[in-house]
């Protein structure tokens, strides 16, 4: 059973502290929607609200298209996994699972099906009457999915399910909440501030910064048409190049873009009428800077640092002006700190931010 | 690796031996007096008249405790003090678990300045109020009753901080899970809180216990009626003439006899005990 959830006007003040303000956003049932911001954007806190856990301030929140900010957590239908996963420490797993369906009510073997059955998709029939303290990081994660699951509720909440594991353990538990997105087709909405769980997860990605939603796109919509600087500077690693802009003119449908460090770049970015290029910046990311074979002549880049990451390598440098610019290139890259290289952009990939980080992309907006 | 290799060792060997040294030492010194009462209370009255030296000599007997069994009071103060440690100790359970849930969980009106107020408790001393108490009791005519006995110390000012500081230390996310487990708040403390403050339950009540067990002053006071005394009333009560009738031996027996729940206590709960005293300190 999945739902659709619908977040109307939502605000969320603690006193004269505003946390949210004024969010609106759909979703659709059976999507994997992930909200992704750094620390106190507000992700977690519109997570909370969705379950029940935080009051809202005003606006509301339908599930399956009933308002639900008027029932108490346990009757929204909703299930939510823990970072922490808030396993009950004094129960076995098998009563950690059915601990929610005795509360219903529920009969003792609809009970023990589901969580037999819960407990077979994940793999953890073998560690039911163990308690949490007996478990690895994994397995009790798995055993919070397992609580949830068994609730067969309407939408998952997922508070950064992922943070407590190590790498290893991370990326293979993300690949298997894919799939069990995959298996049960039910809607999911996961917090996280690691960009490659929200790109790697997400039908969409929610970006969250500064008490609003800045951007919701697909993936891969938020990393080649940022909505905003702040987007562009934050989805990425490394970070979106940015560069000072000088001045901007227009002639036949090309733009002729003044930089500090870069000259003049010819882009074919549309502007609004009323566009100004006082405090706005060039974007561009590292791998749509290419660095040319040794002879060729571009623009020079001085190599700061040079980080070799097997498949592919990353040069951090200076541009004459001494602004700094990352770099891509392939892993065989000889490339060395000290040296100056010579680079070309793509300047199909450029992005051109206002002074309010406003995004203009090459190809249109 | 070659032979005279040797790892490193945190604690000097020297420093190890010395601690021991002084522990042992020590605990001779304290368990002097309790070997000494015990060999008191296994040697005839007649033969400690004479002199406590024999003690350290055969014969020694049993009687003494024998004499507790078919002649003495101690039967009854014992089951006193049994009535009022263990009453104590499941009300103040009950209440300090409620009261740490409250102010640890729950928003109401007042609540910093009302566990400020209940903080006071810990730092005003029983002889303060003893009086005022006194005359309470006395109107209510609770005097030589067991409730009269119980119920000053139920309002427990260290049990309360110290539950509520155990509730405060269980992560939040544990309620909430609850919550959405679609667990009542009485379903919540009962099923998922209160078990978790199990290990604190038992540091309080281990200390309720013993302190209901020794307590002299209030049952002093309370219990006048020889058949209320509680053990520790009843033994000093023997002592005022214990060379005229009842004899050293017999004293020490009903001394051991009275020290023996507080021993069992100790050994059961041993462990909590020492993670109390250690404040937690060491997982």
């Amino acid at each position: 059973m999945s739902a659709s959830i619908e977040i109307t006007n939502v605000t969320k003040r603690y006193g004269a502290l505003t946390v949210l303000d004024d969010v609106s956003l759909s979703i659709e049932a059976g999507e994997f929607v992930v909200f992704l911001g750094p620390s106190g954007c507000g992700k977690s806190t519109l997570l909370r609200m969705i379950a029940g856990l935080e009051d809202v301030t005003a606006g509301t929140i339908a599930v399956g298209g009933e308002r639900v900010d008027t029932l108490p957590p346990g009757k929204r239908g909703v299930a939510m996994v823990f970072q922490s996963y808030a396993l009950y420490p004094h129960m076995t797993v098998a009563q950690n699972m059915s601990f929610g369906l005795e509360n219903i009510g529920m009969a003792k073997a609809e009970i023990g099906r589901r969580v037999e059955q819960a407990a077979a998709t994940l793999e953890i029939a073998h560690l039911l009457d163990r308690k949490p303290a007996k478990l690895s990081g994994g397995q009790r994660q798995r055993v919070a999915i397992g609580r949830a699951i068994v609730k067969e509720p309407k939408a998952f909440l997922f508070d950064e399910p992922l943070s407590n594991l190590d790498a290893a353990l991370r990326g293979r538990t993300r690949l298997e909440l894919a799939q069990l997105h995959a298996r049960l087709g039910s809607t999911m909405i996961f917090v996280t501030h690691d960009q490659v769980e929200a790109m790697t997860l997400a039908d969409r990605i929610v970006i969250m910064h500064d008490r609003k939603i800045e951007q919701i796109g697909t993936p891969m919509e938020i990393y080649q048409r940022p909505a905003s600087r702040f987007v562009a500077g934050f989805v990425g690693s490394p970070a979106m190049n940015f560069v000072p802009v000088k001045g901007v003119n227009e002639n036949g449908g090309t733009l002729r873009i003044e930089t500090c460090g870069l000259g003049d770049v010819a882009a074919a970015i549309r502007l609004p009428a009323r566009f100004s290029p006082e405090g706005g910046c060039l974007g561009i990311r590292a791998e749509d800077v290419t660095v040319l074979p040794a002879g060729e002549a571009g623009i020079p880049l001085k190599a700061d640092v040079v980080e070799r990451l097997g498949d592919r390598t990353l040069i951090y440098g200076q541009l004459a002006d001494g602004t700094k610019l990352a770099a891509e290139t392939d892993g065989r890259s000889e490339a060395r700190s000290g040296d100056t290289l010579q680079i070309a952009l793509d300047t199909s990939a450029l992005h051109l931010f206002d002074a309010a980080g406003i995004a203009h992309h090459a190809g249109g907006d | 690796m070659s032979q005279d290799q040797t790892t490193y060792r945190p604690e000097g060997l020297t420093a190890n031996r010395t601690l021991l040294t002084i522990s042992i030492i020590l605990s001779i010194v304290m368990m002097a007096p309790v070997a000494w009462l015990v060999g008191l209370s296994i040697k005839d009255n007649k033969e400690l008249m004479l002199g406590t030296e024999s003690v350290f000599a055969f014969p020694y007997t049993l009687v003494n405790y024998l004499n507790i069994l078919y002649s003495s009071q101690a039967f009854g103060w014992f089951f006193n003090s049994l009535v009022v440690a263990v009453g104590q100790t499941i009300g103040v359970l009950v209440l300090s678990s409620l009261a740490g849930y409250a102010f640890a969980r729950l928003e109401f009106p007042f609540r910093r300045t009302i566990f400020v107020i209940v903080l006071f408790g810990l730092a005003v001393p029983e002889q303060a109020v003893i009086i005022a108490r006194h005359q309470m009791f006395n109107w209510f005519g609770l005097h030589n009753s067991y409730l009269g006995l119980i119920l000053p110390d139920l309002s427990s000012a260290f049990g309360v901080f110290l539950m509520t500081q155990f509730f405060r230390a269980i992560p939040r996310e544990i309620d909430e899970a609850a919550l959405l487990d679609n667990a009542s708040p009485l379903r919540i403390f009962w099923k998922v809180l209160l078990p978790l403050t199990l290990p604190a339950q038992a540091t309080l009540g281990i200390f309720t216990f013993l302190h209901a067990w020794n307590d002299y002053w209030w049952p002093l006071i309370s219990a006048t009626k020889k058949e209320m005394f509680t053990l520790t009333i009843g033994i000093a009560s023997s002592q005022t003439n214990f060379a005229q009738s009842e004899g050293l031996g017999f004293l020490s027996a009903q001394a051991v006899f009275a020290s023996l729940p507080v021993l069992i206590v100790y050994v059961i709960f041993q462990r909590h005990i020492v993670t109390a005293v250690s404040g937690g300190a060491v997982k």
